[in-house]
């Protein structure tokens, strides 16, 4: 059976072409191969910390835990309260149960041989009990023996490799306070070298009550094992009736999911939600290619289409056909996108771990959704981004005229400007209206910055004649000229070219403004706010490192260097039934090294009932001098508090400041975050600040910063998260890149007799190159300007909608010399994009260019 | 006739012992069978031949666009085989005009663009007065920017013409340059060629399949299979046919009428 005529013409035109379908299939191919490596990564991921979690708890049936959380405002997980490490003997005599050990966990970094700590960019690092009963340990001595006295540990493998340990050697753990520890032996979680990239380092029971609780006889939880024959549930039905109030049992199946449920919700669905974001940046990106070289194509076959018509072909067959080939490219190149998707998935994987990245091992977990949903946008791109060109072939005269390829204006009415016009003033307007009142909505501003890019890409056409003209201008000679007509030639074709250019600089100029920002108002922020001369600090991310020591603030404050030390450490609490951080610290010491402000009230002498409380926190929780809040703890406790002051600069400070005295009886392991030093006067900054290391070097040497180096590093996460969108964003930019040398090699091929024509009268090679190259670059300086003056704007918009009022108020920052960094990449993007299509332009034979009908 | 700013050599442009020979093996054609002339400095020169004779491959590999397989081309004194791709183009642009049948001119440029654009590639600055007399020369100075598409056919020729002429070459290949007019714009076009010539002194070598068109230069050279098989100055049209008609007789070709349709020709050698 032969196959109907539109199909076996698509066919044929598909083969003749191949060449010209390069650029959309590889922009097709690079989208879906992108999204289709996030849900598979996203999903191996669930699956793997499911896994993990999981044998954490294998042989754990039931765990016993305080039934008090409290979960401070913007906090994903809670912090949970202790509960009686004694309980565990009691719970063993239930006869349901063969056994049952306290768990102890809390944060421990080692340092490695040569001082550095290990981990702390991410994961947890964990030190713990080790628990003499192997079912309810999920950790394997792999070398060496258990810790049975004082100082002794074991550490996983990962760790003590990432650290250079071996059995034997001596290092030391920050719990945050240092503890000199032997290592005895190496431990292995799974088969593996341990949990993901989580360091775990287990002590004995009573080092880990010393230095991981706040006082002995305390336990995170406790962990069950049942008896022979007896079910979780049955477990946890048991082991009701011998628990204390404010206690809890949950099966050791919960306890997984619960884990699970926590990365998947606060990591993992970040990781995902970022990473699509980027496919989708990526896949509009693609759009605008495709559709590109659908038009091209269309207006090149305009002859072709006139003759199908002229010989019979219904309109709606050349509509079919035009949108048949673009999905065919679409489902090859989708298909060849899956496979790279799975690929990149599988390398990440294996790349991850190497440079610190948490991902466990295990197997790459390919679901049908994952499948499904790449293939299903890489059609709906190419079929959508070819809906218009093909309905503009159908429309093809049968009696369509043969003429040259001339200067066609097209795009450059009036009904553009104008509709642009009004498009671009309404997003103005709406964004105005969102950001400049008192209160900022971020909704209009968002609806603003929507309409700005659709009139953007309205604008496109007319604002590419017009800017192409004035880029072009200063370039002098002949072939420079040439190059700034050929630009002109089609401004529709010029600005869609270029428009996906400008949505990756916009992007990028976004997140760089954005970024810019936030460090200023860090800057800002410690330049206002930080009144000592250096700040002690353990920089971590995310759940890694473990904080400062709490001996640390006394041992600086004694120094005859020091005026002051103050450490800020943190607590937790429900205020008035509302989950808060607080600060715990010496407030009165805290205000001769933080500014804070103007205070209503005393900040001496809060005593173990006293508050202070930030002004704006104050105002919405109705908080004033003198007036009481009803504080729960983490141990079940409520007490009620004074509030003694309110102060104004929360930025350092905290919307909370408790003293140390109120907060020990219902304290956690204990850590301050920051340690605030004011040196004596007349204390020469570099005396104090090797005076202040010395005594941190005792405490597990954590970095002394002066008020510069103290900003930038609270400004180092900024940094790390551009670093990241750049490299995502990469992929955007190559697409548009693609898009760029596609458009191109179509035109060198529309405009054969031309470059016959040139090369006949005396156009060197280079000349032509440079011509083609110069065209390049001026629709990547345009596409480029674009991006830069959208994005600086969404980037000034997303800065105002999102900032506070008075202190908290984001500043607006143009990083000058990276947005001039982005612009020569837009340009050298242009170039390069050229490179090919110009090296095909100049080996065109003249005789068979100028011969070519 | 001379100028005293143009002093040609005796020959503009000539090939000796030319052989052009396209595909090999059974499909071999030889458009060039060692074809030996001059052009000479001053005149105008029309090259004709049935289709297939190789007239246009002559005018080519003399104009340095195409390579010979054998044999020499010279314009002026250069052997343009000791040239490389660049140097040949920069011969091209600053000694050779040329005249094509059609698609002379570029698009995006105005007339007097389109006219300067070799002196442009060049980076050179037009004399003013020279482009002036061209213009007016050629008859186009309201037309001046102009784009081509706003031209007729016979405009646009002229323009080509002018462009040919403006960068003050050594000779000037016209290829069919009225292939595509009516006979009317056509003629205009030859005129202003043997004007030109006439006037300034100018070299022009034209293929033609006309025998009107032929009857403009100041001698004709007759191509037939890839040989030059005569000559003939002071051509006139019924000449020239008279002689195409013999010409065809003695190589005992079936009959047809001069501007031969096409039948014979081969793929790179078509006139």
């Amino acid at each position: 059976m032969r196959p109907p005529a539109t199909l076996r013409l698509t066919l044929s035109s598909l083969r003749a072409h191949r060449r010209r379908f390069l650029g959309t299939f590889a922009a097709v191919l690079l989208g879906v191969a992108f999204l289709t490596g996030t849900l598979v990564m996203g999903d191996t991921l669930r699956a793997s910390f499911d896994t993990m979690f999981t044998g954490a708890t294998r042989g754990t049936d039931a765990v016993v835990r305080s039934a008090t959380t409290v979960t401070a405002a913007g906090e994903a997980q809670g912090t949970r309260g202790p509960v009686d490490a004694d309980l565990a003997d009691r719970i063993a005599r239930v006869p349901e149960v063969a056994a049952a050990a306290p768990l102890i966990e809390g944060a421990g970094q080692l340092l490695a041989a040569d001082g550095t700590p290990v981990g702390g960019k991410g994961p947890p690092t964990l030190a713990g009990n080790w628990i003499e009963d192997e079912a309810l340990n999920p950790y394997r001595l792999s070398e060496g023996r258990t810790p049975h006295a004082p100082g002794e540990a074991v550490v996983n493998r990962g760790a003590a490799k990432a650290a250079g340990l071996r059995v034997g050697d001596t290092t030391v753990l920050r719990t945050p306070d240092p503890v000199r520890v032997t290592v005895v032996g190496l431990a292995t979680f799974g088969g593996a070298d341990g949990m993901g990239q989580v360091t775990w380092t287990g002590l004995t029971r009573a080092d880990a009550e010393r230095y991981l609780t706040a006082r002995p006889g305390e336990a995170t939880s406790i962990a069950v094992r049942a008896g022979p024959g007896v079910s979780q549930k049955e477990l946890v039905a048991a082991l009701a009736p011998a628990l204390p109030e404010g206690v809890e049992a949950i099966t050791g199946q919960r306890a997984a999911e619960e884990n699970t449920e926590m990365v998947s919700g606060r990591f993992l669905g970040l990781f995902t939600t970022f990473l699509l974001v980027f496919s989708g940046v990526a896949v509009l990106v693609s759009v605008f290619t495709i559709h590109n070289t659908f038009a091209v194509l269309v207006a090149q076959r305009t002859r072709e289409n006139a003759l199908l018509r002229a010989v019979g072909a219904a309109r709606r067959q050349v509509v079919t056909g035009t949108l048949a080939e673009a999905l065919a490219v679409g489902l090859l190149a989708s298909a060849a996108g899956l496979l790279a998707g799975i690929g990149v998935a599988a390398g990440l994987q294996a790349l991850f771990p190497a440079i610190g990245f948490p991902f466990p091992e295990g197997d790459l977990v390919v679901t049908a959704g994952s499948l499904a949903l790449p293939l299903g946008v890489g059609l709906a791109v190419c079929a959508g981004s070819a809906l218009l060109p093909a309905v503009r072939a159908g429309r093809t005269a049968p009696l369509a005229a043969l003429r040259e390829t001339d200067v066609d204006g097209s795009g450059t009415s009036r009904a553009r400007a104008l509709t642009g016009g009004t498009l671009l003033a309404a997003a103005v307007g709406t964004v105005l209206a969102g950001v400049l009142g008192d209160d900022p909505s971020l909704w209009l501003a968002a609806t603003g910055a929507g309409i700005a890019v659709a009139a953007f890409v309205v604008l496109g056409p007319v604002a590419a004649s017009v800017a192409v003209r004035a880029l072009g201008r200063p370039l002098r000679g002949a072939n420079r000229g040439l190059a700034r007509r050929n630009a002109l030639r089609s401004p529709g074709r010029t600005a869609a070219t270029a428009t996906a250019l400008m949505i990756g600089v916009a992007v990028v100029t976004l997140f760089t403004v954005f970024g810019a920002s936030l460090k200023a108002t860090m800057d800002r922020t410690v330049d206002r706010s930080f009144a000592g001369d250096v700040a002690i600090g353990a920089p971590s991310f995310g759940a890694g490192g473990s904080g400062l020591s709490p001996r640390l603030a006394p041992a600086v404050a004694a120094l005859p260097e020091v005026g002051t030390a103050v450490g800020l450490g943190s607590g937790v609490a429900e205020v008035d039934g509302r989950g808060r951080a607080l600060t715990v610290t010496d407030p009165a010491a805290l205000a001769r090294t933080l500014d804070l402000g103007e205070v209503r009230g005393t900040l001496t002498g809060l005593g173990a009932d006293g508050l202070a409380v930030a002004a704006d926190e104050a105002a919405a929780s109705g908080l004033a001098p003198g007036r009481t809040a009803e504080l729960a703890f983490t141990d079940g406790t409520r007490r009620t508090f004074t509030v003694r002051a309110v102060y104004e600069r929360a930025d350092l400070a905290g919307d909370y400041l408790i003293t140390r005295e109120a907060w020990a009886p219902h304290r956690t392991q204990d850590a301050d975050r920051l340690v605030a030093v004011a040196f004596a006067d007349g204390v020469s900054a570099a005396d104090g600040k090797a005076a202040v290391t010395a005594v941190a070097d005792r405490y597990g040497q954590p970095e002394v910063q002066t008020r510069e180096e103290y900003a930038e590093a609270s400004a180092g996460g900024i940094d790390m998260m551009l670093t990241l969108v750049y490299a995502l964003l990469a992929l955007a930019v190559l697409i548009a890149l693609l898009g760029i040398a596609n458009t191109l090699t179509l035109a060198v091929h529309e405009r054969t007799r031309e470059l016959g024509l040139l090369r006949a009268v005396g156009q060197t090679r280079a000349q032509l190159r440079a011509m083609v190259r110069w065209e390049s670059v001026l629709v990547a300086a345009f596409g480029t300007l674009g991006g830069l003056t959208l994005g600086g704007f969404l980037g000034w918009v997303l800065v105002r909608a999102l900032e506070g009022s008075g202190d908290s108020a984001l500043a607006f920052a143009v990083p000058s010399a990276r947005l001039a960094a982005v612009a020569l990449i837009g340009l050298a993007a242009g170039v390069v994009a050229a490179w090919r299509p110009a090296r095909r332009a100049a080996r065109l034979e003249i005789l068979r260019a100028i011969g070519t009908e | 006739m001379t100028t005293a700013t143009h002093t040609p050599a005796a020959h503009a442009a000539r090939v000796l012992d030319a052989v052009k020979v396209y595909g090999r093996g059974d499909t071999e054609v030889r458009a060039l069978d060692g074809v030996s002339v001059d052009f000479p400095a001053g005149r105008f020169t029309a090259v004709m031949g049935p289709s297939g004779s190789g007239k246009s491959t002559l005018l080519h590999c003399a104009a340095g666009l195409d390579t010979l397989t054998s044999g020499a081309a010279f314009v002026g004194g250069t052997d343009l085989s000791t040239l490389d791709d660049r140097r040949l183009t920069l011969l091209r642009r600053d000694r050779v005009g040329f005249v094509f049948q059609a698609f002379n001119l570029l698009p995006t440029l105005t007339v007097a663009e389109n006219i300067t654009l070799p002196l442009d590639l060049a980076g050179r600055t037009p004399d003013r007065a020279r482009f002036d007399r061209l213009v007016d020369t050629v008859g186009l100075r309201d037309r001046l920017h102009h784009r081509p598409g706003e031209l007729s056919g016979g405009q646009q020729q002229r323009v080509a013409v002018a462009r040919a002429f403006a960068g003050d070459p050594d000779v000037v290949f016209a290829d069919e340059p009225t292939g595509n007019l009516d006979s009317r714009s056509g003629e205009e076009v030859l005129r202003l060629l043997g004007r030109t010539v006439r006037e300034t002194g100018r070299t022009v070598v034209m293929v033609t399949h006309d025998p009107v068109a032929a009857a403009h230069a100041d001698e004709v050279v007759f191509l037939a299979d890839g040989r030059l098989v005569d000559r003939m100055t002071g051509p006139t049209a019924d000449r020239v046919l008279d002689r195409m008609k013999a010409f065809e007789t003695d190589t005992g070709r079936p009959s047809a009428a001069p501007p031969a349709t096409a039948s014979l020709t081969t793929r790179g050698g078509a006139t």
